[in-house]
């Protein structure tokens, strides 16, 4: 999008960045004082996936994502980012890009003047401002002072400054905060295709169905400790479709000859059907001669389960 | 490296209205004390009574000089504890290659916003020098420019020693606070203190504070020129309030000494900080 946009995936540093675009973090803990935030924390997250960093609040999210940006002091074990931990990298801000809580601007500076400041800092040529202005759509605020602006613009100006480095890693903290539901639409987009170039993306909340149409895995903290991560499908499991039908006998029968075998009985009457898609189920009672009277693919309250997981916030 | 980071900082500093807003009071304050020369023969008590016309502007300016140093000094607090006030600390770290080139860059520019300062107190001063005092002589070219060179570097180490502070502290209105009570209370009384004290040793100290290691520096070259280098001395210790203070570049190297002390004290505080 912006400059620089070969980079991805090469070698950029002799001094050991690997440009692999992994976060890695290992045994990561931190305590306030008697306050432990971060207990114990190891995850990993590979490039071209949108990683959803999900807990309750207070659970330790912003700790961690400010651990891994060289941000806060780790009380035991690690992050790193490319294999260096942050400080060790040449270049920061071109490897990673962050939008985090808290992240403030100074009001009476421009949205623009602001940008310049970082793009001098990263050493990115000026155009590029202009570009991530574009990007979220900040154009026409550009010259205001940003004490005018409202939360979502300010989300986006954070955002547009995460993304002046043309970084291969991202980082975001709750982003969705603030934003109006066409920018929340956008974001999803804007992540999904981030990811989709081979970049990494790690990104916090704590309501699983804010990410849940974005992120391909999910690391689930409570009280600072990992309670879930693996892939989001696996959290969810396998998807189902609710078929009401007036002989679901007969039903049944073509479904198992489909290969459709996994069939269950629900007590209001409709069969639950495993591993299959609504059309697919539709298309064999179909050509079964069944009548169908509804067709549902079965929503798994991914919040119930989170619920589960999370049980005991403080 | 660095170079990036400064041309941040002075994209920072030129995109707000603190260095110029300080400016302002600094400019005013200067023509007032130039303009009236006799305040600072008033600061002196008995003006000197020799029949022929002294160049008094040195020592108006050097006395402006000061003044523009504690305004340097409070430039440097307020800009590096902002970034803390306004949050915005977190995007600069963000975007350095380590917080040790952060402090570098903040303390050159505020150090370079601090001679600044001296240069326009210097031109404002001998602009209301040239108007106001017309009984006084208009000093000898090589004095004056010694004097305003002296300026600019006591005004940069106060800059650079406010943005340690800044730094070090992290919060706008401590910072502010400490460093003006010290500057205007403080140290006053410190060294009243010390100078009442029998021991030359122990009243010699009040030379080595940092509000007095500056004046030394700045009043040296003034006082040699109004009563020779004879007198200079002691005329030195009685306008920067010390007792046997050192020549002005020992008072250069005492306050660059306290800056460095403080800058490396921001260097660790800072450097360990966790921003929440
Ligand atoms: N600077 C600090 N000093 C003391 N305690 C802190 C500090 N920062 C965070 N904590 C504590 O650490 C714990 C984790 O906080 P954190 O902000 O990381 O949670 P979070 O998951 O980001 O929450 P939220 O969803 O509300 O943003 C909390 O108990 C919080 O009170
Ligand atoms: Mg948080």
């Amino acid at each position: 999008m912006v400059a620089n946009s070969g980079r991805i995936g090469t070698v950029t540093s002799p001094r050991g960045d690997d440009g692999s675009g992994r976060i890695t973090v290992h045994g990561l803990t931190k305590r306030f004082g008697p306050v432990s935030a971060v207990e114990d924390l190891t995850f990993a997250v590979e490039r071209g996936t949108v990683t959803g960093f999900l807990g309750p609040n207070g659970s330790g999210k912003t700790t961690t994502l400010r651990m891994l940006l060289g941000l806060v002091a780790p009380t035991a074990g690690e992050a790193r980012i490319n294999g260096l931990r942050f400080g060790e990298l040449p270049h920061p801000a071109r490897v990673v890009g962050a939008v985090l809580e808290a992240q403030g601007f100074h009001p009476a500076r421009s949205a623009r003047a602001h940008l310049a400041a970082c793009a001098a800092a990263i050493r990115v040529p000026d155009a590029a401002v202009g570009h991530v202005l574009t990007a979220v759509g900040l154009d026409t605020a550009a010259g205001r002072p940003v004490g005018g602006f409202s939360l979502g613009m300010a989300q986006r100006l954070a955002l547009a400054t995460a993304l002046l480095g043309d970084p291969q890693v991202l980082v975001l903290d709750e982003p969705a905060n603030g934003l109006d539901p066409e920018g929340i639409a956008w974001l999803r987009a804007f992540v999904r295709g981030f990811a989709a170039q081979g970049r990494t993306v790690l990104v916090s909340s704590h309501a699983l169905a804010e990410v849940e149409q974005t992120v391909d895995h999910v690391v689930v903290i409570n009280r600072g400790r990992c309670v879930h991560q693996g892939p989001l499908a696996r959290l969810r499991g396998r998807p189902r479709v609710l078929v009401a039908c007036p002989d679901p006998a007969r039903l049944a029968e073509a479904l198992t000859k489909a290969g459709l075998g996994e069939i269950e009985s629900r007590r209001d009457g409709r069969l639950a059907v495993t591993g299959a898609d609504p059309a697919r189920v539709g298309d064999v009672a179909l050509a079964a001669g069944v009548a169908v009277h509804g067709l549902e693919a079965e929503r798994v309250d991914l919040e119930q389960l989170y619920f589960g997981l999370t049980a005991g916030a403080r | 490296m660095i170079a990036a980071l400064l041309r941040s900082e002075l994209r920072k500093t030129r995109s707000t209205k603190l260095w110029w807003g300080l400016l302002v009071p600094v400019a005013l304050l200067t023509l007032l004390v130039n303009l009236f020369g006799g305040v600072f023969t008033l600061a002196l008590g008995a003006g000197p009574d020799a029949e022929d016309r002294l160049p008094l502007l040195l020592a108006s300016l050097a006395y402006s000089l000061a003044l523009a140093a504690t305004f340097s000094g409070v430039y440097g607090a307020i800009s590096a504890a902002g970034e803390f006030r306004h949050r915005t600390i977190t995007t600069t770290y963000l975007t350095a290659p380590g917080r040790g080139p952060v402090l570098v860059a903040k303390l050159l520019v505020a150090a370079g916003v601090g001679a600044v300062y001296a240069l326009v107190t210097a031109v404002v001063g001998a602009f209301g020098g040239l108007v106001g005092q017309e009984s006084t002589q208009f000093p000898e070219t090589g004095a004056l420019l010694g004097v305003v060179a002296i300026g600019a570097g006591v005004c940069a180490l106060w800059g650079a020693l406010g943005a340690a502070l800044g730094t070090a502290l992290g919060n706008q209105v401590t910072v502010l606070v400490l460093l003006l009570v010290y500057v205007l209370l403080g140290e006053p009384l410190l060294s009243l203190l010390l100078t009442a004290n029998d021991s030359p040793a122990v009243a010699g100290i009040s030379a080595y504070l940092p509000v007095n290691a500056g004046e030394v520096a700045l009043y040296d070259v003034p006082a040699r020129v109004l009563v020779g280098p004879a007198d200079g001395a002691e005329l030195l210790g009685l306008a920067a309030g010390v007792s046997g203070p050192p020549s002005w570049w020992g008072g250069l190297l005492v306050l660059a000494g306290w800056a460095a002390v403080t800058g490396a004290l921001a260097g660790v505080v800072g450097g360990r900080r966790d921003i929440t």
